[in-house]
């Protein structure tokens, strides 16, 4: 009896402590709504953070978004083929990069890039006593260093997606058109046949979200490091982890609601 | 002015401070001496609420932060400056920024004036023309001293000194012991200072606390501190392996 | 690169992401919503399986606009389209639904209505639909009409073969000649009668040569049909001219058919006392007569109908819906929630009956004096207790009011609507109570999406109690149909 209550302890116990995060993390984005709205915001803190999630992540991003775009046209169209439907090529990729895989990609590579940095940043700052520094200066340090990164997330994450679906579907153009010999008039005209300006629309609002998560977890999994620079490490690994599987599990929802 | 009743705070087992009983005395500065792993740093915390004790109270001028919201508790923070052990700079800004850091947080000083000030206190702990380096361009003891600087830019009416002077070269220290003095007495300001340094401990402190297994065990002037026959307090003062304080 | 800024690098991204956005939307939006401008028609249909939004609308092959939305209203596709506004659809087109492909994409056919007719407004409705259902049955019908008359043909020219039937057959066109003499006696009588029947046949004609266009290929097979069956017509009228030259020459009994003067006198007698029921019709005489001339039946009528159309328009206009809403109030980090339903008999008009949630409760002051003159004044928090709300609301344009019970204390409230409903602006009165300050609340609400909207305001902003708090928050609000329905199936007294 006594391993079974053990177990049974053990697995309320887990349960919990998840549920505790989640509200923790409730919490801290409210806390984040609040001091959002209380000017003023430092706009050059706002740059800087734009600055490093976006501009630094084009390069990645537009990596990310050129090889899937022509992994997918390659794979694409062999299938394709066998239905002679080899010009629909370029409007499945054109549907799944806007509404999926744009989003999602280029937010699992800013998690990579930005999320991670962002939870060893605070991290770092947490256990050198930096936060503590910032409430003793009577600054709150939600609003001087998790704000601007989630406000540079949610600008920044769409924009890399538009930046990401427009590569990868010129990708796909060019491996479609001028590797496959896929007839140009036909492909680009069953994008715009089947590309709804909703497609677009819809995964940016995804992105936002995407963005809004990956700030949110990083700042929240940074903010509450202990433990020295092993904790740093910890906290970066939980929120690439917690990140990613909360975008891979949320965006089934989200294109749920909206498709 | 600050006043610690029966204050208890205990990390996991360990019990760090034990129904600790201390006050300070407005416009002077209370050194605090202690083992190392005491719970110097703890208390020093506990004063400017950035750790809520487990139980008892911490008063400043007569307001219990312990009671507080973050919110007005930000507000008696205001008339704090602290330097903490480790400097804690931040290292995503210069040394200028950060010793600008209050300034630009809590006056609506042009940036002429926040300039000046800034180039002032850096000249005060010796660091003049560093402005433009980061942190991590330092060493160990010139982060501390601009830690000090930021410490003190404001002029905030009580000031913590988290071992200002640990890890400086003699001339340094005594240079940085008067700075602390001169600014204590120009501006009539409340310093806690933590402190190792036996002579800096007389120079520079009017009363002298000493923290032993979480409580004040002996408070006074630092005559009063050399004329002691607490034979924790001797072998302290005398560095002695042998005594009730034990390495092990 | 050292010397471009942070701002400058940020600025340059953004403008980039942004033309990159404009450039994808430009070229999607061309062909995608495709209309931007122009105006709203709407089509009802019973079923519009394959047709999608965005689905084309076409007149004559010419794309002039696109399906905007597709709701289910009373059990039936209410489609509401885009026009170009450079084409003006008169009163009487009619719309029908068509396929086009090898993927069998839908698309809505416009036919032109008549020239010079009044157009459609914008936000009118579309009345002639051509229901394909209808029309698949009534082709089957034709068809099989056509199948009857091959074989009727068929005996018939059989039936003429022989010496006998082209006997009667004879005698059958001797009375056929009277017949029209006297025919056209009559018709020359009633000519405007006439001309009207030939009015409405020739729209018969128009609305068949309509249906027959649009169905182009039913319509082949049955005229397939037809023409076997005027092949047999045929062999039929060859056995006719026959018996024609028998007759001319006087063979058989025809002459004496001829001669009898009985069969003309009876003929026409038949005649006339037609003639006179058509007349007794016109004058209103006898029961069918009546009916047709009385003032009253018609007037009847009409009000009846007007009375079912009230009817159907009520229902359509009664919405129902449902709604949550919950608040964070950060200064009490609390949450309150508000559930609620709110019926909209009409378009301008609602009643909202809610429950509201609130964690701080509600402060009940009660004065008590016994028999000495001391009052003691008690204050109890109700922590526990829901708080109503019951309020009628009226909408004029952009502005809701609205007021009753709020949070169950008398008040007001005002709604300022903007961007389509997408926003809305918020501002609360009540519990005006002499001894604190009146509650006062604003807010906005966002839609984001469909049924979510996000919602951020401050409560109690003048409170003297310490209740003041900004919130964040979202709400949840749908449309019931099953509800409508439970309400206005429902006998409702007047
Ligand atoms: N966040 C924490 N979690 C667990 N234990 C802690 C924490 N902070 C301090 N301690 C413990 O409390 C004790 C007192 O620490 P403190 O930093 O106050 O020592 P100190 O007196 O400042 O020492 P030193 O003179 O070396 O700086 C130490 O034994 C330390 O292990
Ligand atoms: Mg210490």
């Amino acid at each position: 009896m006594k391993p079974f209550s053990a177990s049974l302890d053990y697995v309320g116990r887990t349960v919990m402590h998840y549920v505790e995060e989640m509200g923790r993390i409730m919490t801290l984005f409210f806390s984040i709504l609040f001091w959002m709205m209380r000017p003023p915001l430092k706009a050059r803190n706002i740059f800087k953070q734009m600055e490093f999630v976006g501009v630094k992540s084009i390069f990645v991003v537009v990596l990310t978004g050129l090889f899937t775009g022509m992994v997918m046209t390659l794979q694409g169209y062999h299938g394709f083929r066998l239905f002679g439907a080899e010009t629909m090529v370029g409007s499945t990729v054109a549907l799944g990069m806007t509404r999926e895989l744009g989003p999602v990609l280029t937010s699992l590579m800013v998690t990579a890039r930005a999320g991670s940095a962002m939870a060893a940043e605070l991290g770092t700052m947490r256990v050198t006593e930096q936060i503590d520094a910032l409430y003793v200066m009577a600054a709150n340090p939600i609003k001087h260093l998790i704000v601007p990164r989630v406000i540079a997330s949610v600008l920044m994450v769409p924009l890399l997606t538009v930046v990401a679906n427009f590569v990868g579907i010129a990708g796909s153009y060019f491996v479609g058109v001028n590797l496959l010999n896929i007839n140009e008039g036909d492909f680009i005209n069953n994008i715009y046949k089947m590309l709804e300006l909703n497609d677009i629309y819809s995964g940016l609002v995804k992105a936002a979200f995407f963005g809004l998560v990956l700030s949110v977890v990083g700042c929240y999994k940074g903010f509450n490091t202990t433990g020295g620079a092993e904790g740093v490490g910890r906290a970066t690994t939980q929120a690439v982890v917690i990140s990613s599987i909360t975008i891979l599990v949320s965006d089934y929802f989200l294109t749920a609601i909206m498709f | 002015m600050i006043k610690l009743v029966d204050v208890h705070k205990s990390y996991g087992k360990q019990k760090v401070l034990d129904g600790l009983n201390l006050a300070i005395e407005a416009g002077k500065t209370t050194v605090i001496i202690g083992r190392s792993g005491g719970g110097k740093s703890v208390l020093l915390k506990h004063i400017i609420g950035l750790i809520k004790p487990d139980s008892g109270h911490v008063l400043i001028e007569e307001s219990d932060i312990t009671r507080l919201s973050e919110k007005d508790l930000n507000e008696v923070r205001k008339k704090f400056g602290m330097l903490f052990q480790e400097a804690a700079l931040f290292d995503s800004m210069t040394v200028g920024e950060n010793v600008a850091f209050p300034l630009r947080e809590q006056t609506k000083l042009k940036d002429q004036e926040i300039r000046q000030i800034v180039a002032d206190r850096l000249r005060a702990v010796g660091l003049s023309g560093v402005e433009e380096k980061m942190p991590s361009e330092l060493s160990g003891g010139m982060r501390k001293r601009v830690g000090l600087a930021r410490a003190i830019a404001l002029h905030p009416r009580i000031v913590l000194f988290d071992e200002p002077t640990t890890g400086l070269d003699p001339v340094m220290t005594e240079a940085i012991n008067q700075l602390i003095m001169d600014t204590q007495k120009n501006f009539n300001l409340t310093c806690v200072v933590i402190s190792h340094d036996i002579q800096s401990i007389f120079r520079i402190g009017h009363k002298i606390a000493m923290l032993y297994e979480g409580r004040i065990i002996e408070y006074g002037t630092p005559e009063e501190i050399r004329a002691s026959d607490n034979p924790v307090m001797r072998q302290f003062l005398s560095g002695s392996v042998d005594g009730p304080i034990k390495v092990t | 690169m050292g010397s471009i800024t942070t701002e400058a690098k940020v600025g340059l991204f953004i403008l980039i992401g942004m033309l990159l956005l404009g450039y994808m939307t430009m070229q999607v939006g061309q062909r995608g919503v495709g209309i931007k401008k122009g105006y709203n028609v709407d089509v009802v249909f019973d079923n519009v399986a394959g047709l999608n939004k965005y689905s084309s609308v076409q007149i004559a092959g010419v794309e002039v606009g696109r399906v905007e939305d597709i709701l289910l209203k009373d059990g039936k596709a209410l489609v509401r389209l885009r026009i170009t506004p450079s084409v003006t659809l008169e009163k009487d087109v009619s719309a029908a639904i068509k396929t086009r492909g090898v993927l069998g994409d839908k698309y809505i056919e416009i036919t032109p209505g008549t020239r010079g007719m009044a157009a459609l407004e914008p936000g009118e409705q579309i009345r002639n639909v051509e229901r394909q259902a209808d029309i698949d049955r009534l082709l089957n019908q034709i068809s099989a009409i056509a199948d009857d008359v091959k074989t009727v043909s068929g005996t018939l020219s059989n039936v003429l073969g022989g010496q006998a039937g082209q006997d009667s057959i004879g005698g059958l066109l001797e009375n056929m000649q009277a017949l029209t003499r006297n025919i056209n006696s009559l018709v020359v009588s009633n000519e405007a009668t006439i001309r009207s029947m030939l009015l409405n046949a020739q729209e018969l004609t128009n609305n068949l040569n309509r249906v027959v266009v649009q169905n182009d290929d039913k319509v082949g097979e049955v005229i397939e049909n037809l023409r076997g069956a005027s092949r047999e017509m045929e062999k039929t009228f060859a056995s006719f001219s026959q018996i024609a030259d028998e007759v001319n020459r006087g063979e058989g009994t025809i002459g004496q058919l001829m001669k009898d003067n009985t069969t003309i006198t009876n003929l026409n007698k038949t005649l006339a006392s037609l003639q006179e029921v058509s007349d007794k019709i016109n004058q209103g005489k006898g029961t069918l007569g009546k009916l047709v001339n009385d003032e009253e039946t018609v007037n009847n009528l009409n009000q009846s109908l007007s009375g079912i159309n009230r009817y159907v328009t009520k229902a359509e206009q009664f919405r129902t819906f449902l709604g949550y809403r919950g608040e964070y109030l950060w200064d009490k980090s609390n949450f309150k929630s508000y559930l609620d339903i709110k019926i909209q008999p009409k378009q301008d008009q609602f009643y909202l009956l809610g429950l509201v949630s609130d964690p701080r409760g509600r402060l009940t002051v009660r004065d008590y004096t016994p028999t000495g003159n001391v009052t003691t004044r008690t204050e109890e928090w109700d922590k526990s207790g829901l708080l109503f709300n019951v309020q009628i609301g009226k909408r004029f344009r952009n502005v809701v009011l609205r007021g009753g019970i709020l949070e169950s204390t008398g008040g007001f409230g005002m709604d300022y609507m903007a961007l389509n409903d997408r926003l809305k602006l918020t501002f609360e009165a009540f519990d005006f109570s002499s001894d604190r300050n009146a509650h006062l609340k604003g807010y906005a609400d966002v839609q984001l999406f469909k049924y979510l909207y996000l919602t951020g305001g401050w409560d109690d902003f003048i409170s003297n109690r310490g209740n003041s708090s900004g919130f964040v928050g979202f709400s949840i609000r749908f449309e019931d149909d099953d509800l409508k329905y439970l309400l206005t199936s429902t006998p409702i007294p007047k």
